[in-house]
């Protein structure tokens, strides 16, 4: 069974920049039904076997489940903020302590939040009328999350293959789709050859730093440009291998699934989708810069006393420029987003799905519904925190 | 039987659909007709049901374009997937919302949540700020100080380069001395303060924690007698004695850190969290303010200096409010102002004899402190 992809660019940039504009007018309220658009859009983009994908996420939940995460991240950053800031004034007489042990409180909600974050989007995500699903867990995530990160930590990334299997082990046995639960496969030494480039790439910047030192510093700068773009490179081919990787060793309901997306493709629609958006911004974004230089230079002028130069751009006229800036400021906001999303997120969700397989054809008939996961409180914590589940 | 029908007669509606019915993955092909007498779309071979019209929502923001997913408002699992949209005339309620989610308890969560921040940042944080400020050592609440102190530094100047300078001019700085033991004389217990002035043509002065006293250079510049800056020096010892800096710092580490959770992430927002500081900045001041006049007052008679200088500065402020300097009409909206120049002139007693607090050579040089 491959996957069929629907949808054109045009009509996802208008749907963006529709939304995006709202979300503007709104003071950022509509933003949880842009989200919510905006990803109806994308999963019905997705047709396994010619059957769209749905997601039936609603935007007041998301709404409340922000406002539930700022109670608490509220309770948070007020009342132990404010007791960490005491601590730390009183026993040391500096505000470090405190900023750092408030950070590194930060680091398990942030992976419980990741957690929850996709237990939400799967508990809203359907195909075929059946929804899918995750266990709950997401603390029991951000303790592993926080044990494989310091072995990563202490071993200087050998271990990295076999945090990022065991995390996503863990995560994929937990989902279901209907009735049937997921299994990964595989052990985690296989996830290997995906970090050849940034070994290279590790080589190299070893040799740039002994060239320096042998007094080659020319050398030395070029090896360690080099070394940089192999490692850019590097960490997206790292994590579009191990998604092949392990995609291929997963099955549910005995159906394995199968995908093969290039690393090389994915960077280059991740360099050039960029480049793109960004040539399109960058007149307005001239635009704003000389605006923004005309009211500065303004006020420089009027104070060494000579605002008879500047006399037209004062007054009414110089509100009219701050507002022709605000204007354009949120013309290349709007752009932007609305510019990434046809040309990053859309070309790599269509480049990943179209590569996706499902064997044998009919095994996932026999597969059974599964209860709702009521979980009002939806992805607050991770719109609070912006853990990267964006889309 | 046969039908007798007035006006047009609607084309027969007939198509092919893959039906889900939510409780299995297996796609069922129908063949669906509307019965156009009943307003219904009804379900032949494979499956086998009839929806009404009316009851039928289209699954919006959908990509493609090509076919056409609608569900019953009553039903949140059961799918119909039409290969094209020529169903969409007969469906009057297609874009309306499907009744499947329950929101009401979800606005009165939302509300609560609300309830609970406010509670947090207008209760909560203030009264174990209050408390917290109690408690916390001297060396600590300096080092508080001079953290404010340089983060104002820095956040005053434009460019965020450079923080404004310190004045040094060693004769202003012994004008600005003599002023200090002048009121610390009359003060009942010994303070140790450190005062400072700031190259900065804002007029004001403020106390952070730790005993500072800094006063901003436009504040001596604007003043017309030395009386005036050892009014509001008074006033502002006022503050340092009854720790509302201390307070105050520590419930802005606190709560405005959470209005930037709220607010922060979205491109409007920091024009809602400037206008929020001010609330809590203005909800702070009413009370301390007129604390801290009450005790300048005192100050101010014990060391043989008018009170009424102080009336003399508020009203100076109020003269220079035509300016657009923020400060200023921040002080002129406050509705007490009026109240605290009349206190200040009530505390006057007739025939008030006050002694000169510079020489007109010291004055000359405390308003030159940053040449």
């Amino acid at each position: 069974m491959t996957t069929e992809l629907a949808g054109s660019r045009g009509a996802l940039f208008w749907l963006a920049l529709k939304t995006g504009l709202l979300t503007v007018l709104t003071l950022g309220f509509y933003r949880f039904w842009m989200k919510t658009r905006l990803r109806r859009w994308y999963w019905s983009a997705i047709r396994p076997g010619g059957h769209p994908l749905e997601y039936v996420g609603d935007p007041v939940e998301k709404l409340l489940g922000f406002l539930f995460a700022v109670v608490v991240l509220a309770f948070y950053i007020g009342i132990v903020n404010l007791i960490l800031m005491f601590l730390s004034f009183s026993l040391f007489q500096d505000n470090f302590a405190a900023y750092t042990a408030s950070l590194v409180g930060v680091i398990p909600l942030w992976f419980f939040a990741q957690y929850r974050a996709r237990r939400y989007i799967l508990a809203r995500t359907r195909w075929r009328g059946l929804r899918f699903g995750l266990e709950p867990g997401a603390w029991g995530y951000a303790g592993r999350a926080l044990w494989h990160w310091a072995l990563t930590i202490l071993t200087l990334g050998i271990l990295w293959p076999r945090m990022t299997f065991w995390l996503e082990k863990y995560k994929t046995d937990r989902t279901f789709f209907g009735s049937a639960r997921m299994n990964q496969g595989g052990r985690w030494q296989m996830l290997y050859p995906a970090i050849i480039p940034l070994v290279i790439a590790a080589v190299i910047g070893a040799l740039g730093t002994a060239s320096f030192n042998f007094g080659e510093p020319e050398v030395a700068a070029g090896l360690w440009v080099i070394a940089a773009m192999i490692a850019l490179y590097g960490f997206v081919h790292y994590r579009v291998v191990t998604l092949r990787l392990l995609t291929n060793a997963k099955t549910v309901n005995g159906v394995s699934l199968a995908l093969s997306p290039s690393p090389f493709r994915v960077t280059m629609i991740y360099v050039l989708g960029t480049l793109l958006a960004a040539a399109a911004v960058f007149l307005p974004l001239v635009i704003l810069g000389l605006l923004l230089l005309t009211i500065q230079s303004a006020d420089v002028l009027a104070e060494v006393g000579m605002e008879d130069i500047v006399a037209p751009i004062a007054g009414a006229g110089r509100y009219m420029i701050i507002g022709a800036s605000v204007v354009i400021y949120f013309t290349i906001f709007l752009l932007w987003s609305a510019l990434t999303n046809v040309f990053v997120t859309l070309p790599v969700v269509r480049h990943y799905f179209s590569t996706l397989t499902l064997s044998p054809q009919d095994g996932v008939a026999n597969i059974r519904q599964r209860p709702r996961d009521e979980f009002a409180e939806a992805e607050g914590f991770a719109d609070a925190l912006d853990v990267g589940a964006s889309l | 039987m046969t039908t007798l029908r007035i006006g047009r007669t609607p084309e027969t509606f007939s198509t092919s659909a893959t039906y889900f019915d939510g409780t299995s993955a297996h796609p069922v092909p129908v063949s669906v007709t509307v019965d156009e007498e009943a307003h219904a779309l009804v379900a032949h071979a494979g499956a086998d049901f009839r929806w009404p019209l009316s009851e039928i929502r289209e699954v919006l923001d959908q990509a493609g374009g090509d076919q056409m997913v609608i569900q019953l408002a009553t039903d949140p699992v059961q799918r119909l997937i039409l290969p094209d949209r020529a169903l969409e005339p007969r469906l009057p309620n297609r874009t309306k919302r499907p009744k499947v989610t329950n929101r009401g308890p979800l606005v009165g969560w939302a509300f609560a949540a609300v309830a609970s921040v406010a509670l947090i940042i207008f209760v909560l944080v203030p009264a174990m700020a209050n408390q917290l400020a109690r408690f916390i050592p001297p060396e600590g609440e300096r080092a508080l100080g001079e953290v404010t102190f340089n983060q104002i530094r820095s956040a005053l100047d434009q460019t965020g380069l450079n923080p404004v300078p310190v004045c040094e001019n060693r004769a202003g700085l012994a004008a600005l001395e003599k002023m200090e033991t002048r009121l610390q004389d009359a003060l009942p217990e010994e303070h140790g303060l450190t005062v400072a002035v700031l190259d900065h043509d804002m007029i004001n002065a403020f106390a952070l924690p730790g005993n500072y006293v800094v006063f901003f250079r436009g504040l001596i510049d604007n003043a017309q007698t030395p009386e005036e800056v050892a009014a509001v020096f008074a006033h502002e010892i006022g503050h340092v004695v009854s720790r509302d800096p201390t307070r105050h710092a520590l419930r802005s580490a606190g709560s405005l850190g959470v209005l930037g959770l709220l607010f922060g992430d979205f491109a409007g927002g920091a024009a809602v969290l400037l206008l929020a500081e001010r609330l809590i900045e203005a909800n702070y001041s009413q009370d301390a303010e007129a604390q801290a006049d009450v005790f300048a007052h005192q100050v101010l008679r014990d060391a043989q200096i008018a009170p009424s200088a102080l009336a003399t500065m508020f009203e100076r402020f109020r003269e220079l409010g035509g300016d657009a300097n923020p400060f200023v009409a921040h002080f002129l909206s406050h509705p007490a102002l009026g109240d605290r120049i009349q206190a200040a002139v009530d505390a006057t007693p007739n025939g008030f004899q006050s002694v000169p607090v510079l020489t007109a050579a010291e004055w000359r040089a405390l308003q030159s402190i940053c040449d």
